[in-house]
This record gives structure tokens, sequence and C-alpha cells, in this order.
């Protein structure tokens, strides 16, 4: 290497003064930062909707920066603040709302809190067990914009979903609830929205909702009843049983249809107002428009018969019992029994054939005079009385039959009394009681002592024949056993038909509702391997805690 | 610096290069070949990576750091998020410490830095710029930045076992803010600033 | 050629810490302050060994809680699972991410445990004014200086599982008061290394204060 000693001194490189304020490259990278700090602030601010606040009476499960404001399971934005109101008794939920929904924020948009909530039709939300609770939406018509809502204390149970809306007037709510479900023939057709007292506080104002596209069978003449649980009634008739279902069972509902009688209509404008019947009998009852009252003393005991109970004619039937009760004997000052009836006309009039109906006609359209005189001739010449007669040994109910009785004493009747007295003979019930009284005093009376004595005389007279019987029987024996033997045959074989036809008088008994019985097993099977599926879940999770939310993983070796 | 001598790589012209002020460049003088330069003013540099620092920085804080979803809930959190949290569920101590590792230390480094880089330029800078320097100095190795950002890589892995997770721009930045930092260490020379600093005896500094 | 070592205290120098400035120290007991930046100058960054001591102390006492305390309990709709960090870093690597499980137990344990270790060593040895493995003691000290701050991991991993996992009632975790010893072992540790001076290993025990004095 050369040392610079022995040279001469080497020339000076030319020093380049430093240009003035030259900008290094290295101010990109903070340029760069800024920029990008720049674009991600706009694109919040260009992108950020409208901020509302709702007014809770209670923010169960809602918190601030988690909890979503949903409408159709999307999310349309997020809870940033709760707190208290200022007058304390509400809450205060701020939440920003995406800028796509924005536009939703109008009026009359509603905002509930979603949250597992145990209804007569279901369990709805318990998706939110797991996501946590959420504030529902449900967006308004009108085009006024707000951002302060106040918030329902229950979600509205008409989302936009189509359906007509009408009002039922109810005595009592029964097992009715909010969400019970309305039944059109069996198919479930909408549910109750809301149920209020009257205004004059005698009865139940009932909302429902029909869902398309059973509205348009609810016409002015469709008639709604209570289809709750199961619908037993014992009559004249005997028991009755009948129900809309297992659902209906459970639940409780309602259910109509349009009565048979009924005219050919179009369907009912909304919030039309029905009357809600107690059952379906009730319902379908073709309203009677002729009716005439007649009165009936009897002299005997009207213990069994209830008002509704049927009034026959020959068999068949007029009419109703429509009051029980006693009147007092001017004359002798003694109560008697008396019952009110209502005779339907019409009712007879649809027995009649149509060849006489011309003539039947009289009962319903004649003028009064002419019809009184029908009455007091068949009254009079053919001996028309009225009579108790038990409907069933089982309940004891009993009814009013008329019947012609020509060897009836004659009856007195003032024709000119309103409502009109009909004659009355007397009841061929047999009277119990008096009979097993009768029965016991003859017991009584009996020398029983005397028999005895006489008895153990014969007796053993008889044990002697006996003995000699029995050589005699033992030669017959062989007869006899076959007798015997198709004797018991023919008794297990009755036996068995008579069981058969008890299980089958069991099945016709409940025969419309077997199904109701298959799907009450079907469904007891089903809560058993549910509740045991459960119990094995239970047990994977105390095992295996993540697999709450990762599932099911295989087992990493 | 004393001289060097060198043979231009383009005419072979030995020769010596003098003390090269900042900015300058040596040329030979024959042929005008660029042979040596020096960098600009040196506390430049470092203070356009910490400003980038700042803003990325407040980029970092303000945004959220990862998100998470599972079973139809989502999460998120910012890095005052999780300290927050720490403190809401009885946790102060840690909160602190951990707010403090994570955007005290390194905001007040960043604030530091900017205004003594700031400051220097003009010699004599105020001796006030000497304490911030010992300042930052001091908080430099409780900005655990770095640390936090493998914390949160592993965090997610865990998370990611059981429910489905992003990573937000807050990650990002913060991925950028650790490069950016060593960065800033690395074209700092505290050294300059020293020598522009004025003497806190009030001796005027040598230039 | 060999130049003569020669420390600045021997020569009578002291070195501002903070600007690194030499200067002369002042007259009378104090070295006094640096010109140039005003903080204060020590021969040897002051009481040294004692406070490293105090703080090691502290921090070990620190580390059998930190390691026997939960440190994150799981919530879920069925259990409730508390875990240390080495329950933790079991747990990982029985999940299958053993990478994770290896930095866990990395930073988490070997780590802290290894600075008590090595601050112990390196006073003992100080102590003793012991004069072997001069340059590989000085390599022990920065690597704990750099390394320290990484076992600050697991409280960040702890810090944002909480911050994220707060979906109530189906999973949710909150930290276990195992965090807060964890945390200070962090702390303590890297205050002692700063507290200790690392001129102090080739001093080779003699005590300059007292000289000095």
């Amino acid at each position: 290497m050369p040392e610079s000693t022995g040279l001469d001194p080497l020339p000076q490189a030319t020093v380049e003064p430093p240009k003035r304020a030259r900008l290094s490259v290295i101010w990109i990278i903070p340029i760069l930062a800024a920029v990008v700090a720049i674009g991600i602030a706009v694109q919040r601010i260009v992108t950020e909707g409208p901020t509302i606040t709702v007014v809770f009476k209670s923010a169960e499960g809602i918190e601030a920066g988690k909890t979503f404001v949903k409408y159709k399971d999307v999310t349309i934005g997020h809870v940033t603040k709760v707190e208290l109101a200022d007058t304390y008794g509400n809450v205060e939920v701020t939440a920003k709302i995406s800028k796509r929904a924005g536009g939703l924020m109008v009026e009359d948009a509603k905002f509930w809190v979603v949250e597992p909530r145990v209804t007569l039709s279901g369990i709805s939300g318990l998706g939110t067990l797991l996501s946590g609770n959420y504030v529902g939406f449900q967006p308004g018509k009108s085009s006024t914009k707000q951002t302060r809502f106040t918030g329902l204390d229950v979600p509205p149970v008409i989302t936009d979903q189509p359906g007509r809306r009408f009002v039922l007037k109810a005595s009592t709510l029964g097992s009715l609830g909010i969400g019970s479900p309305i039944y059109y023939r069996q198919l479930q057709a909408g549910q109750v929205a809301a149920y209020a007292l009257a205004a004059d506080g005698k009865g139940i104002d009932i909302t429902v909702f029909i869902n398309t596209p059973y509205e348009k069978y609810v016409t002015p003449e469709t008639r709604f009843w209570n289809a709750s649980g199961i619908d037993v009634s014992v009559g004249a008739g005997g028991v009755n049983v009948r129900t809309e279902g297992l659902v209906a069972l459970l639940a409780g509902g309602l259910a109509f249809d349009a009565p048979p009688f009924a005219a050919p209509a179009g369907p009912a404008a909304a919030n039309t107002v029905f009357t809600l019947y107690s059952d379906r009998a009730t319902a379908m009852k073709q309203p009677e428009s002729i009716s005439r009252v007649f009165v009936l003393h009897f002299t005997e005991s009207l213990l069994g018969l209830s008002v509704g109970a049927p009034v026959t004619l020959l068999g068949l039937p007029a009419g109703e019992v429509t009051a029980v009760g006693l009147s007092v004997d001017p004359a002798t000052m003694a109560f008697r029994p008396r019952v009110l009836i209502t005779f339907f006309p019409e009712r007879l009039l649809a027995r009649v054939t149509a060849r006489d109906q011309a003539a039947a006609s009289i009962m319903t359209e004649g003028s009064d005079k002419v019809r009184l005189q029908l009455i007091r001739r068949i009254v009079e010449e053919q001996g028309l009385r009225a009579q108790l007669k038990t409907g069933n040994l089982l309940t004891g109910q009993l009814f009013v039959a008329f019947n012609y009785f020509p060897d009836a004493p004659k009856a007195k009747i003032d024709w000119t009394q309103d409502p009109l007295e009909l004659p009355v003979v007397r009841s061929t019930i047999p009277d119990l009681e008096a009979k097993l009284t009768g029965i016991l005093n003859k017991l009584d009376n009996l020398p029983l002592e005397a028999i005895g004595k006489e008895l153990q005389k014969d007796l053993t007279a008889l044990g002697q024949t006996l003995d000699s019987t029995d050589k005699l029987v033992k030669r017959a024996d062989s007869e006899l056993v076959d007798v015997l033997k198709t004797t018991i045959e023919e008794t297990r074989r009755a036996i068995a038909s008579a069981d058969k036809m008890l299980t089958s008088t069991d099945a016709t008994l409940v025969g419309k509702d077997a199904p109701v019985q298959q799907d009450l097993r079907e469904a007891l099977q089903e809560m058993v391997l549910a509740a045991r599926s459960l119990r094995v879940l239970t047990d994977y999770l105390e095992r295996h805690p993540e697999s709450l939310i990762r599932g099911k993983t295989q087992e990493k070796k | 610096m004393s001289l060097e001598t060198v043979a231009c790589p383009a005419c072979d012209l030995l020769q010596e290069i003098p003390p090269l002020p900042p900015g300058g460049k040596a040329r030979c003088p024959r042929c005008a070949e660029t042979l040596a330069s020096r960098p600009a003013d040196p506390l430049d540099r470092p203070l356009a990576l910490t400003l980038a620092a700042a803003i990325v920085f407040i980029i970092a804080n303000t945004q959220p750091l990862m998100g998470l979803s599972a079973v139809g809930r989502q999460a998120s959190t910012t890095i005052l998020g999780g300290a927050y949290e720490m403190w809401v569920q009885g946790q102060d101590l840690t909160a602190m410490v951990v707010a403090f590792c994570v955007v005290i230390a390194p905001a007040s480094y960043l604030a530091f830095m900017v205004t003594i880089l700031l400051a220097a330029r003009r010699a004599p800078a105020p001796s006030w710029v000497g304490e911030l320097l010992r300042w930052a100095h001091f908080l430099k190795p409780w900005s655990m930045l770095e640390v936090m950002m493998l914390g949160v890589l592993v965090a997610l892995v865990k998370i990611a076992e059981l429910a489905s997770v992003s990573p937000g721009i807050g990650m990002y930045a913060v991925g950028l803010l650790i490069l950016l930092l060593p960065a800033i260490a690395v074209t700092f020379d505290p050294g300059e600033v020293w020598r522009r600093v004025e003497w806190a005896a009030g001796v005027a500094p040598a230039e | 050629m060999s130049a003569t070592v020669r420390t600045g205290v021997e020569a009578g120098l002291v070195s501002c810490e903070t600007c690194d400035l030499l200067s002369r120290p002042a007259r009378g007991g104090r070295p006094g302050h640096c010109p140039r930046c005003g903080s204060e100058l020590e021969w040897r960054r002051r009481d040294s060994i004692q406070r490293t001591w105090a703080l090691l102390v502290a921090a070990a006492i620190c580390y059998i809680p930190a390691n026997i305390l939960p440190v994150l309990r799981t919530n879920t709709a069925v259990s409730s699972d508390a875990d240390t960090i080495i329950s933790g870093a079991i747990f990982l690597y029985t999940s299958g991410s053993w990478p994770l499980a290896l930095i866990v137990l990395i930073a988490s344990v070997m780590i802290p445990l290894g600075k008590l270790v090595a601050l112990a060593y390196l006073l003992i040895t100080v102590q003793r004014g012991s004069v072997a493995n001069n340059r590989d003691r000085a390599r022990l000290y920065r690597l704990v200086e750099i390394i320290g701050r990484w076992s600050m991991l697991d409280v960040f991993v702890d810090t944002f599982t909480v911050a994220l996992v707060q979906l109530q009632p189906l999973m949710s975790v909150e930290p276990g008061p195992g965090v807060v010893f964890f945390m200070a072992v962090v702390v303590l540790t890297m205050l002692a290394v700063e507290s200790f001076d690392p001129r102090l290993i080739w001093d080779a025990g003699k005590n300059w204060e007292s000289r000095h004095a």
C-alpha cells in the first residue's frame, strides 16, 4: 500500500455543498401514514349512519358495545350506551344505526327487546340464550324521520305479515292469551294478538290476527268459538267429547268456521266484530228466529231437568227447556213445579217431508189464532200431553217429551193465558227408592227363625238325598261334563267378545280422538327420548365445555 | 472525520476526500463522479419516521384490534379496550401496567421524540430538550408493543379454535408500528442531539 | 499492540449515564451534575447490589403465587375451569397447538426463572469479586436486559383473551389472581435489571464508592 508521505500532496475532491432544503425521500412514509389515517377517518364518517335513542322501561340483557339492533335477523346497528333516563324510571339506550338502515328510522318504527319468551304459542327467542338479547325492530310506514323512540314492553305480534285483524267479544278470557292459536279446520290460521277489558267492563275484547291465506275464509257469517282443551258436555244426549287437536288441548285456542246454514258471503272487512262462542255446538247453532214459549206445571220432582234440556214432540227435537222453577198456586197456596219451554217450530218443519211442507208451514207462518186452534185441536182431540222422561240413566238427566195420550183425562186449559199452559201427565220413571224400601220391608217381615229350623230339618234329609244323588250324578257325569265344557266355552267366548266390544267401544267412545291418543303416546316417547339425549349432552358438555362453541371435534392425538 | 484517500472509480485519480458538511457530496475534480456523500440533516430521518409512527399509533389505538364472532355474537376490542376489560374485571393493577406498557409509554416516547427532533433542528436547542431525551431514553424499554403483538397473536390463535376471528385495522397498525419503532431507533443518533443541546452549565455547544 | 485497560473511574473521570459525556467530578464527596445535560452523576448506579437483591427477592417471592394461582378462569354454560400458567400451556399442548404451548412455556416460565437465576448469579459473582468469565457475564447481562420484557407475553395473552371472549352465558373468560403476581415478577425483574450496574462486573470487586467518597 503506497504511503501518502512519499507522494506530492494529493488533490482534493470537490465538495458539493448541500442543495437547499431538499426533501428527503423518507418523508413519503409519514405522508403515506397520514393519507391512510385520513382515509380511514373519512370512510368512518361517510359510512356512519344515524344515532338513535330508544327509551325502554328496562333494558334487560342490553349491553353497551355488545348488543345489536336486528331487523329480519340482519344487524342494522349496535348499542353504544345504556344509561338511566333523566326521569330515573326508564332506561335510555343509545344505538348507532348503519347507514343502509338509516332510512328506516321513521316515526312509527318500533323497537323492543328480544329475549327468551315463553308464550302460549310456543317459546320464542330461544336463540338469544346463546347469542344474547338484541333489540328487535319493525319498520313503520311513516316518512317522518325521528331519532328518539319509546321502546315497546312486549314484542308486537304482528310483524309485517300479510293478514287481517278482527275483534271478538267474549264474556271471559278463559284459557286464552296473547299468541293463542286460531284454527280453521284444524289448521292454524292465526293467533290472538291482544285482549282488553271491554269499555263497559262486562266482557273482553279480543283482537285476533288471521294470516293470509285464511283471512278470506272469514266472512260476516263466520262463527268463532273457544276451542281450548277438551270440550266435554254432558247432556240428555249423553257424554260428548271433542277436541281441536293436541295443541289446542295444551295451549288453548280458538277456531272458526262458517256454519252450515250460512249464506255464502265475501270476506269480512278488517276489524269486524264477532262474538266468541263458548264451544262449537253453541257457535254452530242456528239462531231460531221463531219461538213460542209455553208453561208446564208438573206434579213431580224436577230433579234432573236442567235448562237447555231438549223438548221433543213424538220423539223428535222440537225445542228446549228455558226455565225450571216454582210457582205458587193461588188457590191452595201450594208450590208447584213450573217449567218454561221454548218451542222452535222451524226445527220440526225441517223434519216434515217436502210434500207436506206447505201444510205444516202453518206452525211458522200462520196467524196466532190459527195456530191456537191447531194446538187446541191436537191437545183435545189427540191427547197431546207433556211428560218427563229419563234421557240418560247414567246421569239421571230428564227431558220433556210431548206425546199423544188418547186415554189421558181431560185437561182444563185456559186458552187465553199467555204463555199458554199445556197439560201434563205423570211420568213413568220408576221410583227406585220406593221399590227398595218395599223390598226391605218385605225382608223384614220374613219369619226367618222358623225358616231356619225348617231348613235344618230339610238339610239332613237333603244330605241323604245327596248321597244317593251322588251316585246318580257320577253316572251322568260324562254327559254333564260335556255340557259344562260347552257352557264354559260359550261363556269364555261371550266374555272375549264382550271384552272386544268394550275395547272397541272404548275406541269409539273416544274414537274421533284416537289420533289424539296416538299423538299423546308419540309425544311421550319423544319426551323420553329427548330427556335421555339431554342427559347425554350435559354429560358431554361437562367433559368438553369448549365444544359448546367449537362443536364436537375429533380427538386430536 | 479525517481525510480519506481514494482513487476515483471512474478515472482512477488519486485524491483525498475532505470532511463533508451534512448533505454535502464529494465529486472527483476531473470527471465529477460522486465519490462520497454525507446524509442530510440526520435529524430529519428519525423525525419523519416518528411522525409516521405517531399517526399509525393513533390508528392502532382507535381502530379495533381484532373481531370475534361465534354463534351469532360478535365482539371486538381495541388496545385500551383490553386494558379496560381487565380493570372492569377487578384487575386494576394489571390494567394500569398494561396500559402503561402499551399505550402511555410508547405515546410519551413518540411525543417526546417528535418534540426533541423538531426542537433540535435549530441549534442551540434549549436545555429541556436534553431532559426530554433522558425521559425518552428511560421510556424506551418500557414500550412493549412487539410483545403485545405476539401476545395478541397467541390469543388470536387460541380463540380461533373456538370462534372465527378476524384481525382488524388496529392489528395491522400495530404491526406497522413494530417496524417503525426499531427504524426510529436505528436512524436516531442521540449524539446528534447532545451535540446541539445547550449545555446545562451554560456553555454553548461547539459545532 | 496492547493498550492499557483503564476504566473511567480509575482515571478519575465520571461518565454521564444520560448523555455519555465524560467529565471530571466536582470537588467534594459527590461527583456532581453533568455539565451538558444536568442529570446527576454517579460513579456506579446507586446501591446497585442492595437494590438489585431486594428487587430480586421480591420477584422470587411473587414467582410462587404467580405459578400456583390461576391466571384465567373460563366459564361456560355448564362448567367453570381455572387455569394456571402451566396448566394453560399443558392445555394448549394437549389440544394440538404445541408451538403455542412452547411459546407460552418459554416466555412465561423459563424466561422469568432464567432472569431470576441469571441476576442472582451476576450478583453473587460480583460480590465475590470474581474476575473469571467477564465477557460471558457481560453478555448474560445484555441477554437478560433484552429478553426480560418478553415475559410480559402471557399478561397480554390473558388481557386480550379476556377482552374478547365475553359471550355470556355461553362462554366467558375472566382473569384470575395469578395475573397480578406474574406481572409483578416481570416488572420487578425489569427494575432489578435496571438497577444492576453492569460495570460492576468489570470492577472485579473493588469498591469505588468508598474510594471516592
